[in-house]
C-alpha cells in the first residue's frame, strides 16, 4: 500500500505543550481505548473535514485510510496521549469510527490462528 | 481507491505483540526485521510519582517524562493487522506498561545472555499478569554464550514458558519467535484440550 508513510520514520513532536491541544485533557473521552485500535474517517468526518482546522482535520485527512492510533501520533508527529485524547472526540462525535481488538475477543482463537498462518508464509 | 462501491471502508481487526527486554538487547532490530514499513516512534508520556519522598514536602513528587515508542505493522490478511510494540526498556516505565500489554495476544522477552538481570522485570511482570511470553535469547555475532538450560534456570523460567534463540537481525528468525508465542498462546485459550503434538510434559500445566 503507498500509504503516506513514505520512509518517514520520525516526526518532530508539537512544539506546543502537548495537552495544549487537548484543553488540557490528558485522557480521552473513552479511557479504554487501545493504542493500536484502528481508526477509518467516516463519511461525516470526510463531508466536515474542511471545516475541521489544525490536529483534528490532520486526523481526519490521513484517516481517509484506516490507521491505528499509534500510526496517526506517529506520522503526525503528535504526543500519543494527546492523539488519544482527539481520536477519542472524533470518535465521539462521529467523524471516526473505530476498530477495536477488544470487539473480537470472541474470535481470539481464530485471529490467533490467521496470524500464525500469516507469519508462516511470511518468507 | 474506488470507494463507489461501498462508502465506508473495511476497517481490518487490530492485534498486537510486545516485544520487551532490555536497554539495547535487539527489540528495536526484531520490529524492524519483520515489521513491512519502517520502524516508527512516537513520544508517549508517562506519569511517574516519584521514588523519593521530597525533604522539605510529605507529599511525594509527580512529574512528567516521555519516552520513544516503537512499533512496527505486518498485514497478515485483508481482516487483520498485526502491531509489534517495543516496550521502552526501563522497568520503572511499568505505567506505561499496562496500556501496552492490554489486549496483547503475549509477549516476546529479548534477552542478552551478557546481561541477564536486565530482562527479569519484564519475566517477572507478564508472569504476574499471566500474560503468556516466550524468552528469546538474541544470538549477538551467532553466538550463544550459555546454554539454555542456564538461561531459564538463572531467570527461573516455569516449564511451560518456551526459551528458544533468536536472530533478531533475521526476519525468519523473528517470525519463528513469534508462532512460537502464538502456539504458546493458543495452548492458553484452551487449556483442557492442548493439541497431541504440543502436549506438555505431563504436570507441567498444574504445577501450580
Amino acid at each position: 500500500m503507498a500509504g503516506p508513510e513514505g520512509d518517514v520514520t520520525t516526526v518532530e513532536p508539537a512544539r506546543l505543550p502537548p495537552y495544549v491541544l487537548t484543553g488540557g485533557r490528558a485522557r480521552p473521552v473513552d479511557e479504554r481505548l487501545e493504542i493500536e485500535a484502528l481508526v477509518v474517517a467516516t463519511p461525516v468526518g470526510r463531508g466536515e473535514r474542511a471545516r475541521l482546522q489544525f490536529e483534528p482535520g490532520d486526523i481526519v485527512s490521513l484517516c481517509r485510510e484506516p490507521h491505528a492510533i499509534v500510526e496517526v501520533a506517529a506520522l503526525l508527529g503528535l504526543q500519543l496521549g494527546v492523539t488519544r485524547v482527539l481520536v477519542g472526540d472524533l470518535v465521539a462525535t462521529g467523524h471516526l469510527s473505530v476498530s477495536r481488538p477488544a470487539w473480537q475477543a470472541g474470535r481470539k482463537a481464530e485471529i490467533i490462528e490467521r496470524v500464525i498462518r500469516g507469519l508462516d508464509s511470511i518468507t | 481507491m474506488d470507494s463507489t462501491a461501498s462508502p465506508e471502508p473495511v476497517v481490518p481487526i487490530p492485534v498486537k505483540i510486545v516485544i520487551a527486554g532490555g536497554f539495547g538487547v535487539g527489540k528495536t532490530t526484531a520490529v524492524g526485521a519483520i515489521s513491512e514499513i519502517p520502524v516508527l516512534s512516537t513520544e508517549a508520556s508517562i506519569t511517574e510519582v516519584a521514588a523519593a519522598i521530597d525533604r522539605t514536602g510529605h507529599t511525594p513528587a509527580k512529574t512528567q517524562t516521555t519516552v520513544a515508542l516503537d512499533f512496527g505493522r505486518i498485514t497478515i490478511d485483508e481482516e487483520i493487522k498485526l502491531y509489534l510494540f517495543g516496550t521502552p526498556g526501563q522497568d520503572r516505565f511499568g505505567f506505561m506498561w499496562r496500556d501496552l500489554v492490554e489486549g496483547a495476544f503475549g509477549a516476546l522477552v529479548i534477552v542478552d545472555t551478557r546481561r541477564l538481570d536486565d530482562c527479569y522485570p519484564a519475566v517477572d511482570y507478564f508472569e504476574k499478569i499471566g500474560l503468556p511470553f516466550v524468552v528469546a535469547v538474541n544470538l549477538f555475532d551467532g553466538q550463544l554464550d550459555h546454554k539454555l538450560d542456564d538461561v531459564r534456570w538463572a531467570l527461573a523460567i516455569p516449564d511451560r514458558v518456551p526459551v528458544v534463540t533468536i536472530d533478531a537481525r533475521v526476519r525468519r528468525s523473528v517470525r519463528d519467535a513469534l508462532v512460537i508465542l502464538l502456539r504458546r498462546a493458543l495452548e492458553d485459550l484452551v487449556p483442557e484440550e492442548p493439541k497431541a503434538e504440543e502436549r506438555p510434559r505431563a504436570g507441567a500445566r498444574h504445577a501450580e
